[in-house]
């Protein structure tokens, strides 16, 4: 599975390296390393979503620091 | 363009002992196709000269910038100059550099120390013809420049430098000339050879000056082309064009901007690369690697953040921390390294489009300015004697 992470401008000041750090921490918790890879992107065009723009496969989430657990629970861990 | 060169230009001056004002004035500026440098000494010495050498220099170099042929600049010169009540004279002496990128130099001179020619660790001969122009005798020679060449126009206070203190006579030409001769390396850069002279000048008057003292420094060095491409166009059709024009430019090459990056990458068929742990301590957005691309960042948050650094960096070049903040590992400090290092010649290719997103007021950092930011950084780069060109889209 590919995380692709946003890191434009937006999603910068929306906390995105904040939130790389987390995924980051979580995909080694939880021991995913050999399945997830975490990789970045410039703008993907959701600047006005609420919250950094994450994209996994086809589908777009908007992720913040308090529902990126939940997110990677769901759309993470649930989805392999 | 290989063949094309360019010139980094300094001066510094050191005041007669208890001078507030120089009577020398160094002014160089930019012309179609070259730099004209200008080094004038006024008469006497205080506010006086001051004010003969700074009319002096301006209006050779404001004349000759507007293509004044040499005939008419010195005989406005010796018609505007206000005469000296104590001499009874109107009278500065001047030296004119008016350099070519294409490596030719003409140089002018009237009454100064002559201009010392350094190449690979050897002075070499400069032949004059003279001709007189408005009862004034002027020496006039043209040459041709390659890379690494040194050319040092002085006011006659570095050749009489220690004289009646360290030295009887002083230095004269030829010293300065062995002076330069022996510590020139292709490595040096003009401002760090004035302040070398300056420096020797200074010790050998024992810091008490009897003159006013000025060096012009030039030296001759490689064109180096920066292509810089910002922001999407402002028509999505005009988007293949855009890159086209953008990569067929020689040297370096830098993106600024998420959107323009993706859009970059797509007219190239490739893609971006982002290095998510980049400068991970750091506070600015991570940089981007598209190949054939030298350098990939984001746009408004790192330009505004290189734009400082260039800032105070222009402010003092030579200082520590300023040269410091040019290494720092992120996006801002490599695209300011890259402008002030490696580039003569900024081509800016911008696109005009509105980012619909940054328009969005609950940002906390106003994204709309992007345009404002590129502007700034085109005057800074101009300040600092860089060739810099617009293209808009």
């Amino acid at each position: 599975m590919e995380i692709m992470v946003c890191v434009g401008s937006s999603c910068h000041l929306h906390n995105s390296r904040e939130i790389i750090g987390r995924l980051k921490d979580l995909i080694a918790q939880n021991q995913l390393g050999e399945l997830v890879e975490l990789k970045g992107s410039f703008c993907m065009g959701h600047c006005a979503d609420p919250g950094v723009c994450v994209r996994i496969g086809e589908t777009v989430h908007a992720v913040t620091p308090e529902n990126v657990e939940d997110f990677f629970q769901t759309q993470v861990i649930e989805a392999l | 363009m290989s063949n094309r060169v360019f010139y980094d230009v300094s001066s510094k001056s050191i005041n007669k002992k208890n001078e507030e004002l120089c009577g020398d004035k160094v002014e160089w500026t930019p012309i179609e196709d070259g730099v004209l440098v200008v080094l004038s000494d006024g008469l006497g010495s205080g506010v006086k000269a001051n004010i003969l050498a700074t009319l002096t220099s301006k209006i050779i170099a404001t004349m000759m910038k507007g293509g004044a042929s040499l005939e008419d600049t010195v005989d406005t010169i010796v018609h505007t100059l206000p005469v000296c009540k104590v001499r009874g004279l109107a009278y500065s002496t001047f030296s004119v550099l008016k350099l070519r990128f294409d490596g030719l130099a003409q140089l002018i001179e009237f009454d100064c120390p002559g201009c010392i020619f350094v190449r690979d660790g050897m002075v070499m001969p400069i032949d004059y013809t003279e001709r007189e122009i408005a009862g004034k005798t002027i020496r006039e020679s043209t040459f041709q420049l390659q890379v690494n060449d040194l050319l040092c126009l002085t006011s006659d206070g570095v050749m009489f430098a220690g004289i009646g203190a360290v030295l009887n006579l002083g230095w004269n030409w030829e010293s300065v000339c062995d002076f330069l001769a022996e510590n020139y390396t292709d490595e040096e850069t003009s401002a760090r050879m004035s302040a070398a002279l300056i420096g020797a000048c200074q010790d050998l008057y024992m810091s008490e000056p009897g003159d006013d003292t000025t060096v012009a420094m030039v030296k001759v060095i490689p064109q180096q082309v920066v292509s810089m491409l910002s922001g999407p166009p402002k028509l999505r059709e005009d988007d293949g064009r855009m890159v086209t024009e953008f990569m067929s430019e020689e040297g370096l090459k830098m993106v600024c901007g998420g959107s323009s990056g993706n859009l970059v990458a797509r007219e190239l068929g490739t893609e971006v690369t982002t290095d998510l742990f980049f400068d991970a301590d750091g506070t600015l957005p991570a940089i981007g690697r598209i190949p054939g691309v030298d350098l990939t960042t984001e746009g408004v948050l790192t330009l505004r953040v290189a734009n400082e650094i260039i800032r105070s960096y222009l402010a003092d070049p030579t200082a520590e921390e300023n040269l410091k903040r040019l290494d720092e590992k992120n996006g801002a400090g490599l695209i300011a390294k890259m402008l002030i290092e490696n580039c003569t010649h900024l081509c800016m290719f911008i696109g005009k489009a509105i980012n619909p997103a940054h328009q969005n007021p609950n940002l906390p950092v106003d994204l709309s300015i992007k345009l404002r930011l590129l502007d700034e950084l085109a005057a800074m780069m101009r300040q600092a004697g860089k060739v810099v060109q617009i293209k808009y889209y």
